[in-house]
Order: structure tokens, then sequence, then C-alpha cells
């Protein structure tokens, strides 16, 4: 749709609402580097000393940046990486397999997949302090990767649902088993989803809060969002330029996987998925 | 038969991490509901003990008073138990001189104990041995452990207290956790459920509608403009969807707190400095609703706006060759074409508005004065962090079992939305 | 390899689509599974290579009863509608596939490849993928990897249906040769008739689940067991004529026919006509008027509207100066003519 005659009123009303964002946005960046004087928005001079956490310990309760950013890292691949495989051969399984009650596996999935998980914290962190994971980044990682799941096998079924049957009967008439179709002929096919669920699981993990607030809140524990929180709580004087400067680190991966995979990530959050 | 074991080994990883994590908790939240757990019952069931400092609350129910009094007056006793323990660490020779002339009598205190041990034809010499020695004669209950009932009972015997007493005070003694039904005649009785659940009830409906309306303004809008400049909108408007929450909500503090963004350019004209998100509930409600609506409208924004994608354009060039308008474009050919993704996203939502409480935690905490504890929150402030440091994991429980509930008949419904028949189509290879 | 299904039956949970078919087809023979969709032919073949599970029935390789062997061991090549080539391997791969499979070395899976890329013609295309490929020349990428295992029994799903109207000819042409050339039995699947009476020895018309008719496309065509058949086989197709047998078949109120020799029954019955059995060349009998003239380069088609009712249809060489509107009066070749009951019974 392009030479409408009246698209500036549209294009102001979109403006007066996304000046809050952009503005928020613009000064995320401006007071990570530049402190302005208290009651004045024009930036001060260049100043990186919001961004002393890289090198020294904010104070000496805290784990290095360091540790944290390991412990984020971990969180979200293992994450990542666990929820990929499951909901690879699960979604294949559900595609594509005979088996029995096959139909209860489907719509318990759906239930799943739109199930509230959050509601379940309270169990659950009682279940992970009775088999000894609290506080652990393992149980963490768990609970997070079976939180994704539906998510993930739903997404992976669909990819699977596209590949032709065709293929996959050509390769049985080859003499192939099925996991042999899957694993050489199927697997293939679906490369592209299993890309788009590893980067989407790895950007809930790296963005996840309430998981690791409730279920790990020791400081061996602390991913970056935690770290970030309990930053910010501690804080009486509202640093927000130091604030800004650790958000802005942590939000890195989340840029720059954005800016690199924005039509896909539309496109996949778009298909009327769980976020 | 082959493909059905590659079928079950393909599916049993996923099922048991659905079991361990979805079913197991479904069953636990309606098992903890009817219980008192909370951090200081445990979570693993407990033990007998009472203590120095539980005497006085002890004293306001019905065991009576000498039992009170022997319980705390009963100090070391003589039993062969205790001379058994002797003879193993102090020798047979010493534990037969005091079983003969003392056995069967109590000390009030083991000061007068020791003094019995040195004095003994075969005394115990070092002074922490005494101590030792002494501590195999305790009979007192207080302060003492038992992991069993049975134990418990068997030292109520030794102390010689009334049997009548026996059942309140094992009853009292214990330390874990049991079944009840108090918490649901709590939550009955608190002025706050309700105060939570109308809270829930205003959040929900006003972020839906903010999200759905403000979302579909959004997708219609950015498809109307010129690629550029709608790509630069979409970019604005994605970017909450996939920003860490902490990151989010700490721009929107930046905002609205005393020395952000609004307090800066209020000061200009002479406000006062205030917090402009907590100052007044209305303004804690304002921004609630504005995050988590910007962030709904980001996904309401994504959807959409590949719903109007999939709308042919034969059918929109058509409508433009009628004559229509835009306006009337919008009305007649693209709201019609989004019934099934504004009923998706509005049953989606609901859900996820109704139980997830990351923004507000984030944001208000609840505040000011729990004007903004929605029921999730509540959830979440009980069992799992409060300022008490009391958890109470029974009453968060019941909390919580309110939402599963919800939660499983919202996600039945959302069953609908599916073609299921066309789900269930056999695979096509049958073996 | 002579293929044999016994009473083959198939049903699809409460449905059965399929019920007791018998179907024997020669070593090195090719037959058609014809019919409309719906039919069942796909069932069929679906069954033969053992990607369904037969309900009832017995399959049989020669002697071998391979009705619960599965699918990888039947030594069953097949190619798709959509050739369903493997999309990540190049054409050299695809063919090969089957025979990495059963883990022959190497150099006897690169000779082999080039001996069938050679049958097929494809030589020189080996190192493409799929994609860069024309849908003629995937077409023989999927039939050589059809037949690398040296197959039993070759089966094709409606292989010429993605093909344009030239590339169909040609490709009728080479599989026929191949299947010849390689003496395979093969079966056929496709809903039109013209490939099927082209390219095989003989036809299994199926309607409903049921075989129809199996005979030779010649005398399926001359010689069909039922309206239905007569009306499938034949391009431009059969007309037909309700007519009332007494002394004379009458047509319509007004004109008559004589009786064909052997024609036992009396009262109504319909009349099947093929285009090329009315027209002026037989002489006259039939009055009418001309209402559709299609011309088809070489020939053209003329639908004859009847006076006193019914339509026929002749096929002429072009060139006859017939014209909409024109009146005719042409004859029928008596011999030819098709007589069925009111239910479409071969009389």
């Amino acid at each position: 749709m392009t030479g409408t005659p009246r698209i500036w009123p549209l294009v102001l009303i979109l403006a007066i609402f996304s000046t809050p964002l952009v503005i928020m946005y613009l000064y995320q960046i401006i007071d990570s580097v530049a402190s302005p004087d208290p009651g004045s928005l024009i930036p001060g001079e260049l100043d990186l000393s919001n961004w002393r956490f890289l090198w020294e310990r904010i104070d000496s309760g805290r784990p290095t940046i360091w540790q944290v950013t390991f412990n984020t890292f971990l969180f979200a691949s293992t994450t990542a990486f666990l929820v990929t495989l499951l909901s690879t051969t699960a979604g294949y399984a559900l595609s594509r397999l005979n088996m029995p009650g096959r139909p209860y596996f489907l719509g318990g999935l759906i239930i799943l997949h739109a199930f509230p998980t959050i509601t379940l914290i309270i169990a659950i962190f009682i279940i992970l302090q009775a088999l000894g994971l609290f506080d652990t980044l393992l149980g963490i990682i768990l609970v997070k990767a079976a939180l994704e799941l539906p998510f993930g096998v739903w997404i992976m079924k669909g990819f699977y649902d596209t590949v032709p049957w065709e293929i996959e009967m050509a390769g049985v008439q080859d003499g192939a088993s099925r996991f042999r179709v899957w694993w050489e002929l199927v697997m293939p096919q679906v490369k592209p989803g299993l890309a788009a669920l590893l980067i989407i699981s790895f950007l809930s993990g790296w963005s996840e809060f309430v998981l690791p607030l409730v279920l790990a809140p020791g400081s061996s524990t602390q991913v970056l969002s935690t770290f970030m929180n309990a930053v910010i709580q501690d804080d009486a004087t509202a640093d927000f330029g130091l604030f800004k400067a650790i958000g802005m680190y942590y939000s890195i991966p989340v840029i720059v996987i954005y800016l690199i995979f924005q039509k896909q990530l539309m496109n996949i959050y778009g298909g009327g998925t769980k976020g | 038969m082959k493909t059905r074991l590659l079928a079950f080994g393909f599916l049993s990883p996923a099922l048991i991490a659905v079991f361990f994590f979805f079913l197991l908790p479904v069953l636990l939240t309606v098992v903890f509901a009817f219980t008192n757990m909370s951090t200081s019952t445990g979570i693993m069931g407990g033990a007998y003990q009472i203590n120095e400092t539980q005497m006085g609350s002890l004293r306001d129910t019905e065991v009576s008073p000498e039992s009170i009094e022997k319980l705390e007056g009963a100090g070391y006793l003589i039993s062969e138990a205790g001379l058994a323990a002797l003879a193993e660490e102090f020798g047979e020779d010493t534990a037969e001189e005091l079983r003969d002339d003392y056995l069967g009598e109590t000390f009030a205190a083991r000061r007068d104990l020791e003094r019995v041990l040195r004095n003994l034809d075969d005394p115990i010499r070092n002074t922490r041995d005494r101590k030792a020695a002494a501590d195999l004669f305790v009979s007192t209950v207080i302060g003492e452990r038992f992991d069993t009932a049975e134990d418990f009972r068997a030292a109520l015997v030794e102390t010689g207290i009334d049997p009548a007493d026996h059942d309140l005070l094992t009853e009292f003694a214990y330390t874990g956790w049991t079944w009840t039904t108090a918490n649901f005649s709590l939550l009955a009785e608190l002025p706050s459920t309700m105060r939570y659940a109308s809270n829930t009830a205003f959040y929900v409906v006003c972020t839906l509608t903010f999200n759905i309306l403000f979302g579909l303004f959004l997708a219609i809008s950015t498809f109307y403009l010129p690629g550029r400049l709608a790509n630069t909108f979409r970019a604005i408007w994605f970017l909450p969807r996939i920003l860490p929450p902490v990151l989010y909500v700490l721009m929107w503090n930046w905002f609205t707190w005393d020395r952000g963004f609004i307090a800066t350019v209020a000061g200009w004209f002479g406000a006062p400095q205030q917090n402009w998100m907590l100052h007044t509930s209305t303004h804690a409600w304002t921004a609630v609703i504005l995050i988590n609506g910007f962030v709904g409208a980001s996904l309401g924004m994504i959807l959409f706006s590949s719903a109007i994608k999939a709308i042919p354009t034969s059918m929109l060039y058509a409508s433009e060759v009628d004559g229509a308008n835009r306006w009337q474009q919008v009305r007649y050919i693209i709201l019609p074409q989004m019934r099934w993704p504004i009923l998706f996203m509005t049953s989606y939502q609901t859900l996820s508005l109704l139980t997830s409480f990351e923004y507000i935690l984030l944001a208000t905490d609840g505040g000011p004065g729990r004007s903004t504890e929605v029921w999730a929150l509540a959830a979440y402030h009980t069992a799992l962090n409060n300022y008490g440091g009391n958890l109470q994991y029974g009453l968060g429980a019941a909390y919580a079992l309110a939402l599963v509930f919800i939660g499983i008949a919202l996600s039945i419904l959302y069953l609908r939305f599916f073609n299921f028949k066309e789900l269930l189509s056999k695979p096509r290879i049958e073996q | 390899m002579e293929l044999r299904l016994e009473k083959f039956t198939k049903a699809f949970g409460p449905v059965t689509v399929i019920q007791d078919m018998d179907l024997t087809v020669g070593s090195g023979e090719m037959m058609a599974l014809l019919g409309p969709s719906g039919c069942g032919k796909s069932t069929t073949l679906f069954a033969i290579c053992g990607i369904h599970k037969m309900t009832g029935g017995r399959l049989y390789f020669g002697d071998r009863d391979v009705t619960s062997v599965p699918a990888q061991q039947r030594s069953v090549g097949v190619v798709f509608q959509n050739y369903a080539l493997y999309p990540h391997m190049t054409a050299e791969q695809n063919i090969g596939f089957p025979l990495k499979v059963m883990r022959q070395p190497k150099a006897e899976i690169a000779k082999e490849v080039q001996r069938l890329a050679d049958l097929v013609q494809i030589g020189d295309l080996l190192d493409r993928r799929p994609a860069q490929l024309s849908g003629g020349q995937q077409q023989r990428v999927a039939l050589a990897r059809a037949m690398i295992r040296k197959p039993d029994v070759l089966l094709l799903d409606e292989p010429l249906a993605n093909l344009d109207a030239k590339l169909r000819l040609e490709m009728r042409a080479e599989i026929r040769r191949i299947q010849r050339e390689t003496g395979i039995t093969a079966i056929l699947v496709t809903h039109d008739q013209v490939e099927a009476m082209s390219m095989c020895d003989r036809i299994a018309l199926m309607r409903d689940g049921k075989i129809v008719q199996l005979d030779t496309p010649e005398r399926m065509y001359a010689d069909p067991a039922s309206q239905f058949v007569a009306g499938f086989l034949g391009n431009p197709p059969i007309s037909f004529l309700p007519a009332r047998a007494g002394e004379q078949l009458a047509i319509g109120q007004s004109q008559v026919l004589p009786r064909p020799a052997g024609l036992e029954v009396q009262g109504d019955i319909v009349l099947g006509i093929r285009p090329e059995h009315f027209g002026p060349q037989h002489g006259q009998g039939l009055h009418g008027e001309v209402i559709f003239v299609e011309p088809q380069g070489r020939e053209e088609l003329v639908d004859v509207q009847l006076d006193g009712g019914g339509i026929l249809r002749a096929i002429l060489p072009t060139g006859d100066p017939v014209k909409l509107g024109d009146r005719v009066n042409w004859g029928v070749s008596g011999g030819n003519i098709l007589a069925f009951s009111t239910e479409g019974v071969r009389l």
C-alpha cells in the first residue's frame, strides 16, 4: 500500500505513542556512558565509571560479573540445548510415528502449551528442595527446560508437519529404517526449525527472571537477571547510570540476535506461538 | 512394533520432564494446599521436640499444670539405659557402683549429678568426661529431639507425666507439617482475598483491552505505512517483547521514579520531586497497565501483522476498485478476517495475565500498600518471598490452586482453537 | 517376477475402502491401475509397497508371501507423483541412497549409479541437487533411484501428473522403454486413460474399490464391460443415447436405427456410440443439426443435436466443410454400436 493521501495523522499518533519507548531506549544508551546532572536531561561528558562492574566488584558481597555471566550463559545455552534435543525427538514422534494413545499426547501437548506454568512454581520450589536441587544451576536448568518443552515440541512438530510424507515413504522404500529416515532424510529438512528453536529458547533462558529468583537465590548461582535485580534492590541511592550500564551489558546478546534475526523472529513469534 | 518402540523412545524423555515438572507439581499444589507447610515446619515431615521457649505457649494448652511442672522439673534420672551407656564408655565398675547406690534417683540439676560422679569410689576425674557422663542420664524431654512419636512417648513415660496428657503433648511437640483445611477457611475470612481478586480482575480487563486494541492499531497502521517507516515502528514496538524483563522494567523505573524522566521534566515546571510510579495507587495502576500493555501490544502487533499479511492482496485491491476508503477497508475487509487471531490472543493473554506476576513484581512489587497486589503475586509473596521470613507454602499453594484450576479449564477451552480432527489424522506410513 | 494379490481388503477405521480384491500382474508385464480419484488405486499401491498394512488378504511376489514383510525388505521400487527426491542430496547421492543403506562398497555404488544414470540418460547431471533439475530430469532421477536395487516390482504413482504436456509425451515413451529394457514387472497408477492405454500391457479399471474390468487396452476400448468403462476410456469421449429396443432401435421421438445383430433385449436401453463411428463416412441414417464445432488441428469435433432428442459426437478430418447450424444426415457404423441396460450393464 503506497501513495496514500492522509498518512501523516497516522504517523503522528504512532509517534506520540512511541515517544516514551524511544526516550527510554535513547537514555538507556546515553545514561550508561554519560550521567547528566540531576535535573537535566542533557548528556554530560563521557563517563565510563558506570561500567566499573566489569573490572571490580560493586560491593564485596557479590560474585564477579564474569561468574554471573558464565552462569547465565551456561543456564541459557544448556536449557536451549536440552529443549531443542528433546523437542526434536518428541516432535517427530508426535508428528509422524504411529503409537497407541497418540490423540491423548497431542491433546495433552496443546493443553500444556497453553497452561500457565508459573502457577506451579510453589510446588516446583518444594520438589527441588526434596530432590536436593534447590539453589543449583542444574535445578533451574531442568525446570526451565521442562517448562519450555511444550512450546518446543509444538514448534518442532509444526516443522516436521511440513516435510512431505513422500520423502519418508521413499526412504522406507529405499530400505532405510524409520530411525535412519528421521536422521538422514527428515532432519536435514527441519534444520531451520532447529536453529529457530535454539535461538528462541536461548533468548528465553537469557531473559528468565522468576525461576532463578525463586529457585536459585544464592549468590553462587546468580544469573544476570537476578544479579541486576539485586543490585537495583540493594542500592539506596538509585544509581541509574550503573543499572543502565549493567542492563546494556546484559542485553548485548539479545540485541545482537535481534539485529541478525529480526525477520525470522517476527515470523516465528507471529505464528500464534507462546511467548 | 519397532516403530512403536522408536516412538516411545523419542517421546519418553519429554514425558519424564512433563511428569516431574507439570503433572507432579499440579498434584502437589493440590496436596500442599491442604497442609500447613511453612518454613518452620519444613517440607520433609518433622520430629518431636519441645523447647524452653515454647513452655509459655504450652501453658495455654489444656495440658495440666502438674504435667508441665514435671516436664520442667525432670532433670537427670539414673536409669538402666543410662547405666548401660555409662558402662560402655567409662567401665563396668563405675556403672555397677552407681547402680547400687542411686538407681531410680533423680537430680534436678546437672551439677548435683556431677558431684555424685566425682565422689564415687571410682570417680570420673576429668571435668569434661563428667559432663559427658552426666548427659547420658538426661531424662528431660525439653530441648530434646525425638525422631518418632514412639520415642517421644517413651521419654514421657520415663518422666512419669500423667498418661492422660501424652496425646496432647505429642501433638504439641510435633514440628512437621500436618493436614489441614485452615488455608481455605483463612482465604474465605481474609478481607484481602476479595481485594486481590478484584485487583486481578481490574488488571486483566484493563491490560487485555489495551493489548488487543493497541496491538490491532499498531498492526493495521504499520500495514498502511510505507515500508521503511513501518519497519521503524515495528522495530520500536518489537523490542519490549524480547528485552529481558528486568531491563525493560528498569527503563520504566527510570522513566517514572523520583529522579527520572517525568520527574525531571515536571521539575522544570515547578512540580515537586516525587516517584511518579508509586506516588498514588492510580499512578501505580497506570504504570502497571502500561508496562504490561506495551509488552502485550508488542505481541499483539506481531500476531495481528502476520494475520493481515495472510489476507489475499487481491481482496484488498478489489475493495479499492470498489471504491472503499481506508476506514471501510479496515472495517469490512481486515477486521472480519481478524476474528480468530483476536479470539486467540484474548484467550491466550487472559491466561498469561491472570498468572504472571513478573512485571508487577519488578515494577511496583504490589505497592504502594498492596494496592497493585494481584492474586498471582499474593501467592508468590505468601509462599516464596515475604518480609516476615516465615514462608507459608501451604497457604501459598491454596492461592495457586485457584489459578491452577482456572489455568486447566482455560487451556482445555483453548484446545478448541485447533482443528483437532486434522491434528489427529493418522500417520500415513502404517508401521 | 509375478505379483499376486489375493482377496485384498483395506479398511481405514470403520470405513472399508477395498473389499476382497484379486489381481495378478504377470512377470515383466506393465499393468495400469486406472480410475477416478477415490477409487482405491493409490490405496492398492501403498499396500503393495508396504506403506499401508493390509487389513485382509495376501500378497505374493512370485512364490514369496510378503503380506507381513515390512516395506524396507520388500524389494519394491516406487516413483512418487512429486518424485520425493531428497532435497539435501545430489542426484548421485539420491540414486545411490538405497545401496548405501545396504552397505555396499563405495566403488560398487558409484558403478551402479553410473549404469542407472546412463539408462535414464542423466549421466551429466549427477552432481546437481533436485532444485537445480527440471521436472523431467527429477523424474529420471526418481526412476533411477527406484530401480537401482533391482527391485522385484516397480510402482509408478501418477508419475506424469506434474509434467507439462510436451514432457509428458516424452516421459511416457521413456518409462515404457526403460521398463521394456529391464523387463521389470511394473504397476502404473493413473487417472489418465491416455497414459494407461499408451503405456501398459493391461489395464485394471477401478471404481469404488473394485476392479470393474481387467483387459488389454484395445479390448477394453472395443469391448467395455459396462457403461462406466466405455465412458472412462476414449478421447474424445463416447456419446450415450437413450433408445428403445423393439423391431428397430427407436431414438428420440422420430428416428430409428437398425437393430444390431445379437442384441436380444426389448425396452429401454442406452446406446454407446464412439465419435469415429458416426459421420458422413458411414453413409446416412440420422438427421440432426450441428450445434458445436471444435477444431483440433488434424481433425475437428462436431456435436449433432438429433431431431427428436439426443446428441451424438463425430470426429471429422479438418477441411470438411461442415459449419455450425448445418442440417446433416449421417450414418452410424452398425457393427460398432454398444448397448447397455439402463443400469449401465453391457448387453
